[in-house]
């Protein structure tokens, strides 16, 4: 073994030590102490980007250092997609208004609701203000981290996904990188062309809620979607409204619509967040986790295939590396997309043990499935790669999530960072043993 | 003083000089894809002067009205039918050997665009960032890295990636600090007006039936079946001339936005006369669609009246700001179309029913709402409590004429432009209130 393999070796055991540190931190926090601090982490693919979080970076490797970036993103913060989700509550509201059974409180939920309601109007589905600025930070954040490949002339090529709010955060990100360097080679582009592993939905695939999962999920949320507090609280008289408003359905679109709003211009108006505690925050997170386990996770229920919609964009991924290896100076590769591409990646490559499998949902927490740490607005993965020189045959590489170093369930001798013929041989075997 | 009246003599001169050389056909000649009409890419090179400002005056705030730049054909249809009719035609011995030839060039351009329809064309990448490249060159007291410049687009992608292509450009070239963008449903009032009542007027019978004769005489498509089938019994029963031609045209103006463009061409099936004709044919539905037509109404520019209005809003609200402000706004030609007719730049604001007198007076859609053209409003003034604001327009790059005397062209008073324009919006909403009203009462 010669001074440069000690050296990585030695490395590699406290980063090894750190990081397993850092993760017997990070359990002792509990999903409820997260919703505790931050209300909106129980609203799941609604949860806002962590921003604030500074974290260390692990040196390069001895004698390496990175030279391309792999990157496929989440759009920014955004409106609800649909009027239908906010459409449920606010309609039994408004019956029950009708027939005088609001509560002073209960008026002003409606109040708040109109608010919302008329500020999210003609923009179901867009990309807020503060969607942008999560696009703008991440990207001047990229360049700080690795100014080396981010360096005067190096390519950058940012692709999106059809869909206008992804189109706007890789314009966001764009606007924010030339700032910062205006010699880069940037180039933009979004076209039906790419959507085959950009935003790639496996119609076999979606089929995702089969009987068994749909008995075992209803199981699951039977004791925990009601909230008779609630309705105490907006409704006169909650036995009688009960014909009018479904208080499963309007506790759950109602905690939505609050939690929501942090997406937007309105997230100082948090009235509607602060009607709920925190273990019905918590509920709700059971709830959603549960349902993206099923659609994202690898659920022996319904098979435990789902992480496989994303084969196409791992070969990709995979293939746009091989090829960007060849090249002196490869920059980066940017990919502007979706959570529901995002969240069964990182399943399907078992980032931070998001490979576990499991046919119950009680199982979830306690081993670390939280989908709301994976898929916020904004979220990320980032593959960045590090050789010697262009003739270097061991590139390796490293895995943030969220800009967090993360882990692989794949043997290295070096974590964070890893081989990556180890990576493709590992991969490329799992995705040809996959039958569709 | 003398400069003054120098600079409107030759501004007079000049305006003579291009109406006289307002001919299509030379045109058409030095560039055919002119003929494209609002499918034409407008080069974003830097030809245009600028006349100097008055003494002592700056540009402060920049409202810019643009179209997309250059784009693959929206629908799928205009690159799949004609390719069947030649396949098929192909399949039965029925093409000459042009005809084979153009179902070669047919099957690359189709190709080409495959899965790309509708989508911004890597040129019109570039188109955009050059647009916006020429724009900062030439305004440079107007682009500053304390500015603020806010772009927004209509919900469309290719407006949208030429947004974002022109505000990285900006971005690249002196990293201001606020570059925002933004698209949303919430603003077609002012992106992109809708108006049924209005637009429902286009196409009356009398206005079809003047444009179905105007059409027809400027139609012979026997030539062009001749060259590209051998058996026109086969044509007679198989084919419609009119309708092949037409989308034989189309595509031609569609090669230019490619990479495909100086590589192969169809506009070579086409004699001048016969693009000529196209060209009027497509010029004048134009016209019959957004400019005044004076046998639907006269009206159809003023579906951009929500524009023009916004135009002036802004422009008031601008008026105190201390640094630089420059709105820049992506939209589509029909929005670009209207509100040039609306706002009677150059010729624009011809009324007339006579469709043959178009190009007579200058009305040429390429001229007028080519991909990567605009309209820029550029506010001048002296200092920030300067009362006496400036403003002159380009026209796709170009200094234009507003319809509102001035005696510094083709700078115009700030408080003239907003009188005339005001005035013309409120007697057009003031007849349309009228006519309402008439209706309710009569239905009464």
């Amino acid at each position: 073994m010669n001074n440069d393999k000690i050296l990585l070796f030695v490395r590699g055991l406290v980063v090894l030590f750190v990081s397993h540190f850092s993760l017997v931190v990070s359990q002792a926090q509990t999903v409820m102490d997260l919703i505790r601090e931050k209300p909106q982490y129980a609203s799941c693919n609604y949860n806002t980007y962590p921003d604030s979080i500074v974290t260390e970076l692990t040196p390069a490797p001895e004698g390496k250092k990175p030279f391309y970036l792999s990157h496929y993103g989440r759009h920014g913060s955004r409106y609800i997609s649909s009027r239908s989700g906010y459409d449920i509550p606010y309609t039994m509201m408004n019956h029950a208004d009708s027939v005088d059974e609001l509560t002073p409180t209960g008026r002003r939920v409606l109040e708040e609701m109109r608010l919302i309601m008329a500020d999210t109007e003609r923009r179901w589905g867009e990309l807020t203000n503060y969607g942008r600025k999560q696009h703008r930070n991440i990207a001047r954040r990229m360049i700080e981290h690795f100014p080396e490949i981010f360096c005067k002339g190096a390519r950058v090529k940012a692709i999106s996904t059809v869909v206008p709010r992804c189109i706007e955060s890789m314009g966001a990100a764009m606007i924010e990188m030339f700032r910062i360097n205006p010699d880069l080679d940037i180039t933009m582009d979004a076209s039906k062309r790419t959507m085959w592993y950009m935003n790639y939905q496996d119609p076999k695939l979606r089929k995702y809620m089969t009987t068994e999962a749909r008995k075992a999920y209803d199981k699951y949320t039977s004791g925990l979607l009601g909230n008779t507090r609630l309705m105490e609280i907006i409704f006169k008289n909650p036995d009688l409204v009960k014909e009018i408003v479904d208080e499963d359905y309007f506790n759950y679109y109602l905690m939505k619509m609050g939690l929501f709003q942090q997406n937007t211009d309105r997230y100082k108006d948090t009235y509607l967040q602060d009607l709920f505690l925190t273990e019905e925050l918590y509920r709700m997170w059971q709830i959603d986790n549960a349902l993206w386990y099923i659609q994202c996770g690898a659920y022996k229920v319904n098979g435990g295939k789902q992480p496989y919609s994303q084969r196409y964009l791992l070969r990709q991924i995979i293939a746009d590396a091989d090829s960007c290896f060849k090249l002196v100076s490869p920059g980066a590769q940017l990919r502007y997309g979706h959570e529901t591409c995002l969240l069964p990646l990182v399943c399907l490559l078992g980032v931070n043990g998001f490979d576990f499998e499991t046919d119950k949902f009680e199982d979830l927490e306690e081993n670390g499935w939280w989908c709301s740490s994976v898929f916020p607005m904004g979220s990320n993965i980032q593959f960045v790669f590090y050789r010697r020189d262009i003739k270097d045959q061991d590139v390796l590489f490293k895995v943030l999530l969220n800009e967090v170093e993360a882990s692989l369930p794949i043997k290295t001798d070096c974590a964070p960072y890893y081989h990556w013929k180890d990576f493709k041989d590992y991969y490329l075997k799992k995705i040809d043993a996959y039958k569709e | 003083m003398n400069r003054k009246i120098f600079i409107v003599l030759s501004a007079i001169i000049l305006a003579g000089l291009g109406v006289k050389a307002q001919n299509v056909v030379k045109e058409l000649k030095a560039d055919v894809n002119r003929s494209a009409g609002t499918y034409y890419s407008l080069p974003a090179i830097k030809t245009e002067h600028d006349t100097p400002a008055p003494a002592g005056m700056k540009p402060f705030y920049i409202n810019h009205y643009a179209c997309p730049s250059s784009y693959y054909l929206e629908k799928g249809e205009y690159y799949n039918d004609p390719l069947a009719v030649f396949m098929k035609a192909d399949s039965l011995g029925k093409l000459t050997k042009l005809g084979k030839d153009v179902l070669r060039q047919l099957v690359i351009v189709h190709d080409d665009a495959h899965n790309r329809t509708g989508e911004l064309t890597i040129k019109g990448m570039a188109q955009s960032r050059g647009a916006m490249k020429l724009m900062v060159e030439r305004f440079p007291e107007a682009f500053t890295k304390n500015g603020y410049y806010s772009a927004r687009s209509v919900v469309q992608n290719r407006s949208i990636l030429t947004m974002v292509e022109s505000a990285a450009q900006l971005s690249k070239m002196f990293g201001p600090q606020t570059v925002g963008t933004r698209v949303s449903h919430g603003e077609q009032s002012f992106m992109n007006p809708q108006d049924k009542d209005l637009t429902d007027d286009r196409n009356d019978t009398l206005t079809m039936e003047r444009y179905k004769r105007f059409a027809a005489l400027n139609t012979d498509e026997i030539r062009l079946m001749e060259s590209l089938f051998n058996d026109q019994n086969y044509v007679t029963i198989n084919v419609d001339p009119y309708i092949l031609s037409q989308q034989l045209f189309r595509l031609a103006g569609s090669i230019q936005h490619t990479e495909l463009a100086g590589r192969i061409t169809l506009y070579d099936l086409f004699t001048p006369e016969e693009i000529h004709r196209h060209w009027r044919k497509n010029n004048a539905w134009n016209y019959i669609n957004y400019g005044a037509f004076k046998l639907n109404g006269a009206r159809q520019p003023f579906l951009q009246r929500g524009v023009l209005r916004n135009m002036i809003h802004m422009g008031d609200s601008m008026l105190k700001r201390n640094n630089p402000v420059a709105h820049i706004r992506y939209t589509n030609e029909r929005v670009i179309m209207g509100l040039a007719c609306l706002m009677e730049l150059n010729n624009c604001g011809l009324e007339t029913e006579n469709l043959d007198s178009l190009e007579h007076h200058g009305w040429a859609d390429y001229k007028i709402a080519p991909l990567g053209g605009s309209i820029v409003m550029i506010h001048y003034r002296k200092h920030k409590d300067d009362p006496n604001i400036l403003v002159k327009v380009l026209l796709n790059g170009r200094e234009a004429r507003l319809p509102m005397k001035t005696d510094c062209a083709p700078y115009y008073r700030w408080n003239d432009v907003k009188r005339y324009y005001l005035r013309k919006l409120y007697r057009y909403e003031s007849e349309r209130f009228n006519e309402t009203n008439k209706t309710t009462r009569s239905n009464e």
